[in-house]
């Protein structure tokens, strides 16, 4: 398929490729206008392409890209992102055109030492010249001056197309080349060269501003963050043309030297030239590489300019890999500045360029220009996740040595460490996000585009586990400032050591200021943000082994380290170890928190005020919500895990049962450790849901009611043997689904020694068969029919899915540590607002464990914060209308299953396209069925759009609030949308329920006031459920909740004409006259009379808003 | 009001509802619709019956009994029927029914005892959980009164009742302590109930198998005569052992499909049309999904609007 697009470029070949970029010494902007002739000629290349044979189509389209959809989607999202370029083209083509002339035009100025020309320029032209710190004293010997510039051009993306189009104003580079004249040789230490550039700018400035007929609005800023190279920000004014229409763009106005100014070997990384004593002492001092490839960086522009130029001739797709690789970088938050990460779309597109030329395995290029733009994009991702540049790489040059703990692509030919502004943190986020996206591209299943592309994945709170913000006194240098951010990294780092998987240090640049102001650096920078990622089970750990007592140098270094927290101890094996022990008793806070407070404050001298710090009030959140339980490996869960071991053990030598066991398997939140609440004064608090499976066997009935007779048959039988043979303290059987004969009927409570109640239910799969039988039967009643889909989906969910999912999400919980925590904080979310009562457990546990086994864009979650909020972010994006869940729950979901999903998925939306059984479709490898947990109205239409609704307001919350959450927010729902609530007396319900229980003299089983008032509770909200159906909807929370909500069918609100259809208390209209005689309406008073009677005792009162 | 108070053709009857103990629930009025009974199939008992709609939700037979017995004065009433609402009670007899029916083929020759036999099973149950139903809102019943004259006396006193002040009758009132008791205790004696006695369970258990026997033993009898009896034309049928289900036929399909495959396995490519022919359908199908996809695309765009980076 390559053969057949290699032909295609020779029949068509690009309408640029003549184009030679030659024009380096010529101004730039008549090339920019040649190519804005070029832009029809190159439309039709556009359109040919666009009208080539099909199957060349679908050969591109199967083969070069990952799939077709992706493909599509691909080429509609380059074309959406691609600037107008005629557009800004026409537009602009004039302004710069007399921006230019602007700059030729401004005089001379002679050279002035340079206070005496900052003192002139201020008073003639109001501009305060933005010299760098260390400004230039009173003794400084070197003059500034101003000469007419060598050229001015117009560079970067907007000339080579490779911008992509945003909401921000769209930026176009000019570049001034400043001559030769105005400098001297030695010009390029001790910011000499920044001071006398920092003038030019100003005096460009000061140009411009008396220049009365271009109507701009005149900034500094600093270029890419760099407090060293200030530059001119040029807005437009006119406020008459600049509506909603006209194309947004500022104008930035920096410098540019000749190459050959200064010699490369002065700015080498490893070269110092910030010198604190004479400029001529020797060159032993510390080396500035930031300070150097700043200098040096002035000298590439042109270089970079024609090296993109020339690439971006050779190769078609490169302009579009440019898109893509700005967009990428973009969702993640990096940009060009040190603060933004210093890796940029600039970066980006000179990266590929030089991979056009080299960069892998024996100085071969890692690019071919045949490759598409995918497959461009695509390798340098792959690049920047497998190579580590920690280890320099140098290109077209060899011996040049680097800093060592920098990243480093050092480019030969300009001379130039093209990452010098990245940080050691910024360099392992940003191969941490290569490799996600990474694996993203490679994973067959899924196409993952919106998950590449769209998503916007800087997100803070969503992507980093723990976040503190710490004020910093700014020094308004960019030196000093990486000087403090790397010292705060180094002490983090230590400090944490392998608690830690990433930290990520990110704060603000400065803001653009007024020419006529000097710089302050007060009111930016004020604060320096960090980001977490942790281990989740290291990040726990108690005590930190330091090194042994005989190592003295390192145990010196350790004690300085930590101080007076280091301390001595003999460990159990005999060594004696410098080692830190933390707190982890309540109601201490967490020992990340401890540590940090602590290390912060010791090296920085921050108190713990200072620090605001966010991640460790979700995991309190549950803690105090719950039972303090955060770990799936809590004695608690052990308990049950234990007790059920035995249990099984015991059943393997019950003798006076018929029939030998299969398997018993668990069944329930408790066994798959994502109960919300597990213990209730020490013991487990809810039975333990469990199911038995005998051997198959001939003698039993070939009768679905006759089976649920022998079921309780056998658990009579069942429980005899296990109280006589001990292993249970008592046993009783009890009944459930009354209703039907064919349901399951009976479950056997078996309270075991270890005080675990188990609730067995037996397990036969000949009923399955004669469901089955029933369903395809011809003579069968569509009643019946129904009854038998009904009892079959019931069976299918208590016998097989239940152990099932609970198979499955046992081994998760055990894989992902967070995953317990995260499910149960979800639970009490729902529980929170009010849905225990229309979304089963189960379906929850299903979409954390989605956000945990298929978390793209991010990684898996670490932490229960970031696992949580991704929840919800999901949740708030989930079109459950159009959109099935697919849960990959064993790493077993093939392109079949899927397929067999999507199938059923439309199924069920063909046959209830109002979504009136199944709202939401929840499948995963393990349940290609779907609706197990979500039919009948599990939830309803309306409560999983309220569902859809709150999850987007938590998550506006969390992204206009950030670090300033208060997490409680998101756990307190509003009762605004509700009619009425149904207040319910819980105070001494506990304490009566208890009572009457003890009275009545029931063996102690549930003699725990709140389970018996989860037990009143429910049923009763059942009850009036099943009563008023389908007209009020009543939404209550768990147990801990003291209130019913109440909605009315909005149908219900308008008198109807009377009919026996009517499935409400009614009473005769009492409109008078007007009214027709027939009309009725709803008897709102009575209904409520008849709740308040039938939970008379449990009601305390009932509320009513509004009078619809 | 002085006129009657009739609504398409009903009697309206007001009824007070008790006091609710709660707090903020005004004391409320619910109206009970009356009519005779007038089904599609009438039968023996319906010129006595009334139809009475929007009955409570707490209404037991008891209700109604002291309703017209006691509170009118005016009729005995023999029964109630309650709303024939699809239960899974009903539902799971019509079940129970149908799987006998599986067991003997033709209805029509069944002998009378072995019904009897399956409407005894029927009611072996296993004992309630709940000390009373409960009606959906707005649900009908039928009442049945011993004769036409009390139905009759009834509803004119319904009527009579109607026109005077409302909230003259209180529902229930009088015989408080003999209602299954609602609100917190009907959920208490719930919990109860629903561990019945060991000895109780056992023996519902033992009552069932026995006559589940006895209803087995009784088809198998009537099968085997069935196979003896010659039909009207005096002929015999004769049946040899169990026939197979349409399950096993299915099964037996699809071995058989399977086994052809396995044969033919390894022989696709054999000719070169073959292969041609694969390599045509192959770029059909890329076609197709091609297609499908794009058209998939319009759908997202259409959906979610442009694709654009957030």
């Amino acid at each position: 398929m390559l053969t057949h697009k290699a032909k295609r470029r020779k029949l068509s070949p690009s309408p640029q490729i003549a184009q030679k970029a030659e024009q380096s010494n010529e101004s730039k902007l008549n090339n920019y206008s040649k190519i804005a002739r070029n832009e029809p000629s190159s439309m039709d290349g556009l359109a040919r392409r666009k009208n080539i044979d099909r199957s060349a189509e679908l050969a591109l389209a199967s083969g070069v890209y990952k799939s077709n959809l992706f493909k599509l989607q691909l080429d509609e999202l380059l074309t959406e992102s691609r600037p107008n370029y005629g557009k800004h083209v026409s537009k602009l083509q004039d302004i710069l055109h007399k921006l230019k002339e602007v700059i030729e035009q401004i005089p001379e100025r002679p050279p002035k030492p340079a206070i005496e020309a900052e003192k002139e320029i201020r008073n003639t032209h109001g501009i305060v010249v933005p010299y760098p710190e260390p400004l230039p004293g009173k003794d400084t010997k070197y003059t500034v001056s101003y000469n007419k510039p060598t050229n001015v051009n117009v560079v970067g993306s907007f000339v080579l197309r490779t911008g992509v189009r945003a909401s921000e104003p769209y930026t176009v580079d000019l570049a001034v080349t400043m001559p030769n004249t105005v400098f001297q040789e030695k010009d390029y230490v001790n910011h000499r060269f920044f001071h006398k550039r920092a003038y030019y700018i100003a005096c460009l400035a000061s140009g411009i501003k008396e220049a009365g007929d271009i109507n701009f609005d005149i900034k500094f800023a600093q270029q890419d963050g760099d407090s060293l190279r200030p530059l001119i920000l040029l807005n437009p004014t006119d406020s008459t043309k600049s509506g909603s229409q006209s194309v947004r763009y500022q104008i930035r106005i920096f410098t540019a030297i000749e190459d050959k100014l200064f010699p490369i070997g002065r700015t080498l990384p490893m070269k110092n030239n910030v010198r604190q004593g004479s400029p001529d002492q020797s060159e032993s001092c510390a080396p500035t590489p930031f300070y150097n490839a700043a200098l040096r960086s002035e000298a590439t522009v042109a270089p970079f300019h024609k090296l993109l130029y020339s690439t971006a001739q050779m190769c078609d797709s490169f302009r579009d890999a440019c898109i893509l690789g700005r967009i990428w970088l973009r969702q993640r938050g990096f940009g060009s500045s040190f603060q933004q990460g210093g890796f940029g779309g600039f970066e980006w597109t000179i990266l590929m360029a030089l991979l056009f030329e080299g960069g892998g395995f024996n100085g071969k290029p890692i690019l071919l220009k045949s490759y598409s733009s995918y497959q461009l994009f695509k390798a340098t991702i792959q690049f920047l996740a497998g190579k580590n540049l920690l280890n320099p790489l140098l290109l077209f040059a060899s011996d040049i040595p680097s800093p060592t703990g920098t990243p480093t692509l050092y480019d030969g030919k300009r001379g130039l460490n093209i990452l010098y502004k990245m940080s050691p943190w910024s360099y392992s986020l940003l191969r941490y996000e290569a490799d996600i996206a990474l694996r993203m591209l490679n994973e067959s299943r899924d196409d993952n585009f919106d998950k590449v592309f769209i998503y916007k994945v800087n997100e803070p709170m969503l992507r980093f586990d723990r976040l503190i913000t710490l004020p910093v006194s700014e020094s308004g240098t960019i030196l000093r400032t990486i000087r403090n951010h790397n010292v705060i990294y180094e002490v983090l780092k230590k400090a944490l050591g392998d608690r830690a998987e990433l930290i990520f240090l990110f704060s603000n640049g400065a803001e653009p200021w007024s020419v006529g102001k000097k710089f302050s650096h007060k009111s930016t920078s004020a604060t320096i943000q960090i980001g977490l990622n942790l281990h989740p089970e290291n990040a726990m750990r108690v005590v930190d082994h330091g090194p042994f007592a005989e190592q003295k140098d390192e145990a010196a270094a350790f004690r300085s380290f930590w101080g007076e927290k280091a301390e001595l101890r003999r460990f159990r094996d005999g060594t004696i170890r410098e080692s830190l022990v933390w707190s982890d008793q309540l109601p201490s806070p967490s020992i990340v928190y401890q540590l940090l407070v602590y290390i912060l404050h010791r090296h920085f001298n921050y108190a713990e005020d200072e620090i605001s710090y966010i991640g460790d009030e979700f995991d309190e959140k549950l803690r105090n919500s719950e039972d303090g339980i955060p770990l799936y490996s809590s004695p608690a869960f052990q308990l049950v895990t234990d007790a059920f071991n035995s249990l099984e053990r015991s059943f393997q030598s019950l003798e006076e049962v018929p029939l030998t066991v299969r398997q018993l398997a668990l069944a329930s939140p408790l066994g798959r450790y994502s109960a919300l609440r597990v213990q209730s004064s020490g013991l487990i608090r809810d039975p333990v849901d469990i199911v038995l499976q005998f051997e198959s066997s001939s003698r039993w009935p070939d009768d679905l009611v006759a089976i649920q007779m022998t079921k309780v048959a056998f658990l009579i039988k069942i429980g005899d043997s296990l109280v006589s043979s001990g292993a249970a303290s008592s046993c009783k059987v009890g009944l459930e689904n009354e209703s039907s004969r064919t349901l399951n009927n009976a479950f056997l409570d078996i309270s075991h020694t270890s005080g675990v109640i188990f609730r067995m239910r037996i397990h036969h799969d000949r009923e399955q068969l004669l469901l089955e039988r029933q369903l395809k039967e011809k003579e069968t009643s569509l009643r019946a029919k129904q009854e038998a889909a009904y009892n079959l989906s019931a069976y299918k969910r208590l016998f097989i899915q239940s152990p099932r999912l609970t198979q499955a999400i046992r081994t998760l919980c055990t894989r992902f540590p967070s995953l317990s925590p995260t499910i149960r904080l979800v639970k009490h979310w729902f529980a929170c607002h009010l849905f225990t009562g229309y979304v089963n457990e189960e379906v929850i546990e299903l979409v954390v464990a989605k956000v945990f086994t298929q978390p793209y864009p991010w990684d898996t979650p670490s932490s229960v914060m970031v696992g949580f909020l991704r929840t919800l972010h999901f949740l708030a994006r989930w079109d459950w209308q159009q959109d099935p869940l697919i849960v990959d729950l064993g790493g077993e979901l093939n392109q079949d299953t899927l397929e067999a999903i999507h199938t059923r998925f439309s199924g069920w939306r063909r046959i209830d396209p109002a979504m009136n059984t199944v709202a939401l479709f929840v499948a995963s490898d393990i349940d290609p069925d779907g609706v197990t947990w979500t039919q009948h109205e599990m939830p309803p239409k309306v409560v999983a759009a309220r569902m859809s609704m709150l999850a987007k307001g938590a998550v506006k919350l969390v992204q206009a609030n950030g670090l300033a959450l208060d997490v409680s927010d998101l756990f307190q729902t509003s009762l605004a949308p509700y009619d009425f609530i149904v207040k319910l007396r819980t105070e001494h319900l506990h304490d009566r329920s208890t009572s009457l229980l003890k009275y009545k003299n029931l063996n102690g089983l549930d003699s725990q006031g709140q389970t018996a008032n989860l037990k009143v509770v429910g049923p009763f909200v059942r009850d009036l459920q099943a009563c008023f159906g389908p007209n009020v909807l009543f939404f209550h929370g768990d147990e801990n909740c003291d209130m019913l909500a109440g909605v009315w069918n909005p149908q219900t609100a308008k008198p109807k004409s009377w009919s026996l259809k009517l499935t409400y208390s009614s009473s005769p209209s009492t409109g008078g006259p007007t009214k027709k005689d027939d009309e009725v309406t709803i008897n709102r008073d009575a209904i409520f009379n008849e709740i308040s009677r039938l939970g008379s005792g449990l009601v305390d009162s009932i509320e009513v808003f509004g009078t619809k | 009001m002085g006129k009657d108070l009739e609504i398409a053709g009903y009697t309206v009857l007001p009824l007070q509802l008790p006091p609710a103990e709660s707090k903020r629930v005004k004391p409320a009025t619910h109206y009970l619709y009356l009519r005779p009974h007038e089904p599609r199939i009438p039968d023996a008992d319906t010129p006595r019956s009334l139809f009475v709609v929007n009955v409570p939700i707490d209404t037991t037979e008891l209700h109604l009994r002291h309703l017209f017995g006691t509170q009118l004065a005016a009729g005995r009433v023999e029964r109630v029927d309650f709303e024939d609402v699809p239960t899974k009670k009903k539902g799971g007899m019509a079940t129970a029914h149908s799987m006998t029916t599986n067991v003997s083929r033709s209805k029509k020759r069944k002998r009378v005892t072995a019904d009897d036999l399956q409407n005894q099973l029927d009611d072996v149950a296993l004992p309630s959980t709940w000390d009373g139903e409960l009606q959906k809102s707005g649900a009908h019943a039928v009442v049945v009164f011993v004769d036409k004259p009390s139905m009759e006396a009834s509803l004119k006193a319904a009527k009579k009742a109607g026109r005077k002040k409302e909230g003259e009758i209180v529902w229930g009132q009088g015989i408080e302590d003999r209602l299954p008791q609602l609100g917190l205790q009907r959920y208490l004696n719930h919990e109860q109930a629903r561990y019945p006695p060991r000895a109780e369970l056992l023996r519902t258990v033992n009552d069932f198998m026995t006559v589940f026997e006895a209803v087995a033993e009784a088809r198998r009898k009537e099968q085997a005569l069935r196979t003896q009896e010659p039909d009207e034309d005096g002929f015999i049928t004769v049946t040899s052992g169990p026939k197979l289900t349409s399950v096993a036929h299915e099964d037996e399909a699809r071995e058989l499909i399977e086994k052809q495959k396995q044969k033919s396995k390894g022989l696709e490519d054999f000719y070169r049309f073959q292969s041609r022919e694969k390599r045509k359908e192959r770029q059909n199908e890329l076609l197709k999904k091609f297609d499908e996809d794009k058209k998939k695309l319009q759908e997202m765009k259409r959906r979610k609007g442009k694709i654009r980076p957030e």
